[in-house]
């Protein structure tokens, strides 16, 4: 039933594709349908994951549908693909198709992050397009080195199977000192394509990464974590202090990009403690969401000027972690991890970042909110801001979930 | 418990009854209505007065309690004993008739609701110190009375009016200008009250710490000393007694009563003579009464009575010779009450070698004083009133159109005098056989102290009566007619030398015919004699220009003006100048350092965004490099 | 029971004001505050003490559930009756406040929601049952207070919110690590759950609640906020909210005082240095606003001071947070008085003899400062029982502790000292030939509710019962 689903999904989409040259509103149509039937598609018990993804997913269709560029019609069934790739790679184990999702929401962004509604930007594209090929090469090296090594209990190769997968992944999603393109493209591409590369393409190299790395833990991984960690701080810090002057809100959410990123990353130390490696998924996932649907209300109030002043604090408050919005969820699970894991200093360095960003991001709120916010885009940061106050009710059923679809949090063979 | 209902009608009902012109003050000052409302409050004034017969008539001796926070231990405890209802009586008396003289006195003042409801307050506060047996409801009263006093004596506070200044404007010694103003006056009273009633705040906490128990009467305080020891005892005593030798104006706490002078009149006499500040001699009483010292062998308490007994002493003559110098009419008065509080806590000090006597004598003399002082205080006030005039100034001629006053002032100098046979010749006769007593003990000199102190008192007094009735010069400015209520008021008061006198003399009261005996002993007579000398020469030689020298010596206090308008302040300025430069830079390094610090970071950091992917490709491949290589070589 | 009820009725109260008219929302908030605090009172009279459960967390943050015993009731009634007067206040203030902005009273219907939720926040903190719970409502004060500020504030009010944001941010997250950590000893974060509180997490909670209460060093921010923040608002920052980081210390302190024990003398003698050296500061200080913020950190180190104190020292705590509250809500109350009546007039300065033109406004404020100094007023238990303690404490070794205690004793001077010489300066002397204002009502009857309750819970029954109470809660032999 699930491989009936998702091809109908995959055939929808290109379907969708193909015809909206004809009238952009039917690849529309097609690639919400086809969103829908890729989510269905899940367990049960990951349907709460499916939900959110197709909420960020839609958000990033709808802001397609509110602007304009060239290849309109197309673009909502690349955004259709990701959502596809997102819930093949968190129900699969398999190693090959998990490697193919990574490559699947990586060269899709390369089309997009060109488009604008007037010129193509070619040279954000060459940008972009060099570093993304550089991850994807460098983190299936890396990939394969790790489950080679593995099998074959060689130490070495594991050590350095795992520092290129972690830069692999962190060419690919912008985690410092390999965080170049983010500022530069964040800024000068049109706002729309980032905040889709910025959200729904996040998730893919994150869950690969993790799920590689639980598959092959072994007693030398606690030896090599602290790379890990450093790599997470020195991305929080270079993240949040480079922010704190930039002018531009575009280059400003870059660094907030690299920063959250750090956040996310320094969850990863977490698979020295099995018993709780629930906490650190959650933990990942969360932030991921609550990066996304921030980042998607920040470009929309970019790209649109008229979001309300409410909608901008809430997603500024989310970023810097207040309660009881889901930025602050997502950090606790994640300081819990990392508390859980002995990793104290690194989560008292991730609660003074959180302080750090306090000035940028109230600047952003300040400067990209206008008035109460009653226009069309405001349905856009509205949907967005209910997303991160969905947490006002503790999210215990997040956790919970989660702790249930731990078990596919391996890769099958290794 | 019929009497707890009396007790709270007693201490309720005067602060109720002076609402009405409070709240009428804030929002409606000045209007006609809202004069007529001060009856109100002397009414309430009224009712504390027959209340407070009614004590001394009708209840039994003991103590009354009704539970406050009992969990605690701490209960609303009022006791009635010889103390008590003699000292409750006064207040409330003489409470009432001045309430009764403000009446006209203050009739035409810019702020009634302010000064009714601080009267009023005062006189219910002072009440509860003089009923309290509990330490706890005693500090209520003990607060009450310093903010009452605070308030009243920067009644005046838009500091407009010469006639409410202390000192002489424009004067200057050294850096400071020898006068102050009636918000300053009042901000010396709290500053100085402040700073001995929070050390005896302490020492009750740690009396409550040390037993569990803060009723006076039950208070264990033999074993209490034992437990502490020597050094516990004098340093629990002492931080005890800085309460009362603050609120009693001891050295070198003195200078606040001087400066108290710039509130009415009626303050003065009321606060600052007659009961506020002998509230602490009344407490220091009322703590030897039930500590009873001499029938205790501690040394600590040998240390802190003898520490007493001389600085009483001192006190006492400190402010008997500045009184002499000084020419201010009530800042004269004020010395003198600092000077007959000294006496008092010498004389109850004193009590530790001789015994409960010597507490009968110092009490029966807060009495006589009381009613001499506050009487001396109306007439003063209503010289002020007539002459419009702070210093000294009348002449016989003036004395005829002030017949009244005239007379009052005669009765009352010569009974505070201690000139035989009036009032205070007895009590100061069994002040003389209480320091004879110490004389037999081996101390010789409190006895020549309290000689000298009797006779320069003796001596002011007149100094006083002769420059205001009969060499003083012509006053400038006349106003005599009127004033009924005043005369009444101070002729009221006055008249109760006479009633004491009988009593002494009619035997009314046992420990009173002692004084008797002892008003009969050659000693005391001698030294009556050496006092009504030592008055008659200065009532016809008030001034001596020869001694302007040491005259202006003593008006200036003896220059211990600069301890507490100088000294002082100047060292807390140094600290408050530390204290802020530590702020700016605190804040420096916070709010412009880090800030900066961080800012250039940030720059540096974004210095790498150049732009050019061949750099940036660079960079990548760099740290990819680097990395691997680290790993290597750290691990195999 | 009802009273856990009674709680939500401010928030549901706040979240409907801005439909009405701001009169009338005014009303609706402050009488939604007066609610609860009579379901406090009542609580605190029956000394109730009880658990109301809310939802099960999954380990380790555990259950959350409201908190019901004498101690945050006496905390939850302060924090209502002030919430309530100042909200009145707010009415005529803040719409000065937007006429001079140039705001239209619309602005009300924001304003009016944010103080609602701010102040409902600080509600429930003192009620929250879980220390996750607790730390949500810590930072939703602290946003919805931010909000306030770098909206209405004066002087460069967006630096000062941002400067007040960080600070308490950093506070809050620090405190945040020291929970979490506590979490994994206990495998939850449910106050009742909680048996053991590590060194490391103690030190960080309280290094955070430090920061926030706050102690000499971190204190800078504080004139800051309190002083650029709009008059109301200070007046809920400074008496409430700063104080609620001791009610955070209080209940870990209940929970497992070692930290407490072991570095007492260390605290305490901080706490009297940064208590005497903020007091010094106050003289300085040309602001009114600024002036009354240094005497909160002054005030505040007694709360310090009294956490180091045992049992009788905790009494003291409680104590001492109800009477500054009462006290220094007053006094910033007083000082948006002066501003609204005189043009912004905040300089000390500038001031003098205003007891001739707004005597409402003088008295109060003589109220507010004999509060501060704890006489005739509740503030009198709170020193009383903070002394009671530095003796159960140190009186074994009086010499040796004797200048500790004197120093201790010199703050409460220090009090009664700035208190009469700042109320000098500003309302007696000769004036300064102003025009005497129009006092609003909204403007001067709030500040004699406060004073009159604060005078009032000297006298059984309050007192008996709240004492009582806290003492049920806390313990310790009499």
């Amino acid at each position: 039933m699930t491989e009936i689903l998702l091809m109908a999904s995959v055939v929808l989409l290109t379907l969708g594709a193909a015809f909206s040259l004809k009238d952009a509103r039917i690849g529309f149509v097609a690639s919400v349908i086809s969103a829908v039937l890729a989510v269905t598609s899940l367990e049960p018990e990951m349907y709460f994951f499916g939900a959110l993804i197709l909420v960020i997913g839609l958000l990033n269709i709808i802001t397609l549908y509110l602007s304009d560029n060239q290849i309109k019609g197309i673009d909502y069934a690349i955004v259709a693909m990701l959502i596809f790739a997102t819930v093949l790679v968190i129900q699969s184990t398999n190693l090959a198709v998990l490697i193919g999702t990574f490559v699947l929401v990586s060269v899709p962004t390369y089309v997009l992050v060109m488009l604008s509604e007037n010129d193509v930007k070619l040279e954000v594209g060459i940008k972009y397009i060099t570093f993304m090929v550089f991850a994807t090469v460098i983190f299936i090296i890396g990939t394969f080195l790790l489950v080679y090594s593995h099998s074959n209990m060689n130490p070495t190769l594991y050590v350095i199977g795992y520092v290129l997968l972690i830069l692999g992944l962190g060419l690919e999603v912008g985690i410092a000192p390999l965080h170049e393109w983010v500022p530069d493209v964040f800024s000068a591409a049109d706002p729309i394509p980032v905040s889709i590369i910025a959200s729904i393409a996040k998730f893919v190299p994150f869950i690969v990464a993790f799920k590689l790395i639980i598959a092959t833990a072994n007693p030398v991984t606690s030896s090599i974590t602290m790379f890990v960690a450093f790599l997470a701080v020195l991305s929080m810090f270079a993240g949040n202090i480079g922010a704190l002057t930039s002018r531009e809100p575009g280059r400003v959410l870059g660094y907030s990009t690299v920063a959250n990123m750090g956040y996310a990353l320094s969850a990863f130390v977490a698979v020295v403690n099995f018993d709780l490696i629930y906490l650190a998924i959650a933990g990942v996932l969360m932030q991921l969401f609550a990066n996304s649907a921030g980042k998607i209300g920040f470009f929309t109030a970019i790209k649109d000027r008229g979001v309300g002043t409410p909608f901008t604090y809430t997603f500024a408050l989310s970023f810097i972690g207040m309660p009881p919005l889901m930025g602050f969820w997502s950090k606790l699970f994640i300081v819990l991890a990392l508390v859980y894991s002995g990793y104290m200093w690194l989560a008292v360095l991730l609660v003074i970042n959180s302080a750090i960003s306090v000035p940028y991001y109230i600047r952003l709120a300040k400067e990209l909110g206008e008035g109460w916010g009653y226009g069309v885009v405001n349905l856009v940061a509205l949907i967005a801001a209910i997303f991160i106050l969905m947490t006002v009710y503790p999210p215990d059923w997040f956790l919970q979930s989660v702790k249930g679809i731990v078990g596919t949090f391996v890769v099958a063979g290794v | 418990m019929n009497e707890i209902p009396m007790f709270a009608v007693l201490f309720l009902f005067p602060v109720i009854s002076s609402l009405p012109v409070a709240l009428a003050w804030i929002y409606r000052p000045g209007e006609d209505w809202a004069r007529k409302l001060p009856y109100l409050s002397v009414f309430g004034l009224f009712v504390s007065l027959l209340i407070s017969l009614n004590i001394l008539f009708n209840f039994e001796e003991g103590f009354y309690s009704y539970p406050w926070i009992e969990d605690f231990n701490i209960n609303f405890v009022f006791v009635v004993d010889y103390l008590s209802k003699y000292m409750g009586a006064l207040t409330a008396f003489i409470a009432f008739l001045i309430g009764v003289y403000g009446l006209e006195y203050m009739r035409d003042d810019y702020r009634l609701g302010w000064y009714w409801f601080f009267f009023n307050t005062f006189t219910a506060s002072m009440l509860l110190v003089v009923y309290s047996d509990n330490l706890f409801t005693l500090l209520i009263g003990w607060e009450g009375l310093g903010i009452a006093s605070w308030g009243l004596i920067g009644h005046w506070f838009r500091d407009d009016d010469d006639i409410a200044f202390v000192g002489t404007q424009g004067r200057k010694v050294g850096p400071l200008e020898m006068s102050w103003s009636p918000s300053t006056g009042g901000w010396r009273a709290i500053s100085t009250i402040r700073f001995g009633d929070m050390p005896m705040f302490f020492a009750i906490a740690a009396i409550y710490a040390l037993t569990g128990n803060l009723d006076i009467h039950s208070i264990p305080w033999e074993g209490m000393f034992e437990e502490i020891g020597y050094v516990g005892t004098v340093a629990l005593l002492l931080l005890f007694l800085m309460g009362p030798f603050t609120k009693s104006a001891q050295l070198p706490f003195s200078e606040w009563l001087m400066t108290a002078m710039t509130g009415p009149t009626t303050v003065s006499a009321l606060l600052h003579s007659a009961t506020m500040v002998a509230a602490g001699t009344y407490l220091f009483m009322r703590l030897t009464w039930y500590i009873e010292p001499w029938e205790l062998n501690i040394p600590g308490l040998e240390t802190i009575y003898l520490l007493v007994l001389f600085l009483g002493l001192i006190s006492a003559l400190y402010g008997a010779s500045v009184a002499l110098g000084l020419r201010e009419r009530k800042v004269l008065l004020a010395a003198s009450t600092m000077s007959s509080l000294g006496l008092m806590f010498a004389s109850s000090a004193a009590s530790f070698w001789v015994g409960e006597a010597a507490l009968i004598v110092a009490f029966w003399y807060l009495i006589v004083h009381a009613f001499a002082k506050a009487s001396l205080f109306l007439v003063a006030g209503h010289l002020i009133h007539a002459t419009h005039d702070r210093f000294c100034s009348g002449n016989l001629a003036f004395a005829r159109k002030m017949k009244v006053a005239f007379a009052v002032t005669i009765l009352a100098t010569i009974s505070l005098a201690g000139i035989p046979p009036f009032t205070a010749y007895w009590i100061k006769s069994g002040m003389d056989g209480v320091m004879e007593h110490l004389v037999a003990d081996g101390m010789l000199l409190p006895f020549y102290l309290l000689v000298i102190v009797s006779l320069i008192y003796s001596a002011f007094l007149a100094k006083f009566l002769s420059l205001n009735f009969l060499k003083g010069e012509a006053p400038h400015h006349e106003h005599t007619e009127g004033g009924q209520l005043m005369k009444l008021a101070y002729t009221l008061m006055v008249s109760m030398q006479i009633v004491l006198l009988a009593i002494i003399l009619l035997h009314y009261e046992e420990h009173a015919s002692h004084f008797v005996e002892e008003g009969f002993l050659t000693t005391s007579l001698t030294v009556g004699i050496l006092v009504t000398a030592s008055y008659l020469i200065v009532l016809f030689k008030p001034a001596v220009p020869a001694f302007s020298r040491i005259g202006v010596f003593l008006t200036d206090r003896m220059y211990l003006p600069f301890l507490n308008d100088y000294i002082l302040p100047q060292i807390g300025w140094v600290v408050i100048r530390v204290v802020d430069a530590c702020n700016r830079g605190v804040d420096f390094f916070f709010h412009t350092a880090i800030p900066s610090a961080f800012e250039a970071l940030s720059r540096a950091i974004r210095s790498i965004q150049k732009g050019y992917l061949r750099v940036y490709m660079k960079i990548v491949a760099g740290s990819i490099m680097l990395f691997l290589v680290i790993f290597s070589l750290m691990g195999w | 029971m009802i009273l856990v009820y009674f709680l939500l009725v401010p928030i549901l109260a706040s979240l409907l004001a801005p439909f009405l008219n701001p009169k009338r929302a005014t009303h609706l908030v402050s009488i939604s505050f007066l609610i609860p605090f009579m379901a406090a009172l009542v609580s605190l009279f029956q000394f109730s003490s009880y658990d109301f459960p809310i939802m099960n967390f999954s380990p380790p943050i555990g259950e959350f559930y409201i908190l019901v015993d004498p101690v945050s009731n006496a905390f939850g009634l302060t924090v209502c009756i002030i919430s309530a007067m100042v909200g009145y206040y707010s009415f005529p203030y803040m719409i000065h406040r937007f006429e001079e902005m140039g705001l239209g009273e619309e602005e009300y219907r924001k304003y009016i929601i944010i103080y609602g939720v701010y102040a409902a926040s600080m509600l429930w903190l003192v009620y929250s049952g879980n220390l996750i719970l607790l730390y949500i409502f810590l930072e939703i004060s602290l946003i919805t207070s931010f909000l306030l500020i770098y909206m209405y504030g004066y002087g460069n009010r967006r630096w000062v919110a941002l400067l007040y944001f960080v600070w308490t941010n950093v506070a809050g997250v620090l405190t945040l690590v020291g929970f979490l950590l506590t979490a994994m000893d206990n495998s939850t974060l449910a106050i009742k759950g909680i048996s053991a509180v590590g060194m490391t997490a103690w030190l960080l909670i309280f290094v955070g609640m430090l920061v926030k209460l706050p102690g000499l060093g971190p204190h800078i921010w504080l004139p800051w906020a309190h002083a650029e923040a709009p008059t109301p608002v200070s007046a809920l920052l400074s008496p409430l909210t700063v104080g609620l980081a001791g009610y955070v210390l209080l209940r870990m302190y209940l929970i497992d005082s070692s930290f407490i024990d072991t570095y007492r003398d260390i605290i305490m003698v901080y706490a009297i240095v940064s208590s005497i050296y903020a007091g010094f500061a106050v003289f300085r200080q040309t602001d009114y606003k600024r002036l009354l913020a240094y005497s909160t950190v002054s005030q505040m180190g007694y709360i310090l001071i009294g956490l180091c104190l045992g049992t009788f020292g905790l009494i003291g705590v409680v104590i001492q947070y109800m009477s500054h509250a009462f006290g220094k809500s007053i006094l910033f109350m007083t000082a948006g008085g002066i501003i609204a009546s005189y043009h912004g007039l905040r300089d000390v300065r500038k001031m003098g003899g205003l007891h001739e033109y707004i005597p409402s406004i003088s008295n109060a404020a003589l109220i507010g400062f004999m509060n501060l100094g704890g006489i005739l007023a509740i503030g009198m238990f709170g020193e009383f029982f903070i002394l009671r303690g530095v003796v159960d404490i140190y009186g074994s070794n009086l010499m040796s502790y004797l200048p500790l205690i004197l120093a201790l004793v010199f703050i409460f001077v220090l009090s009664g000292w700035y208190s009469f010489y700042t109320l000098r300066k500003i309302f007696y002397g000769t004036p300064r030939g102003m025009e005497k204002p129009r006092i609003s009502r909204y403007l001067d009857l709030p500040l004699y509710i406060i004073g009159i309750l604060s005078i009032i819970f000297i006298f059984p029954p309050l007192i008996t019962v709240l004492l009582k109470g806290i003492k049920a809660v806390i313990g310790g032999g009499i």
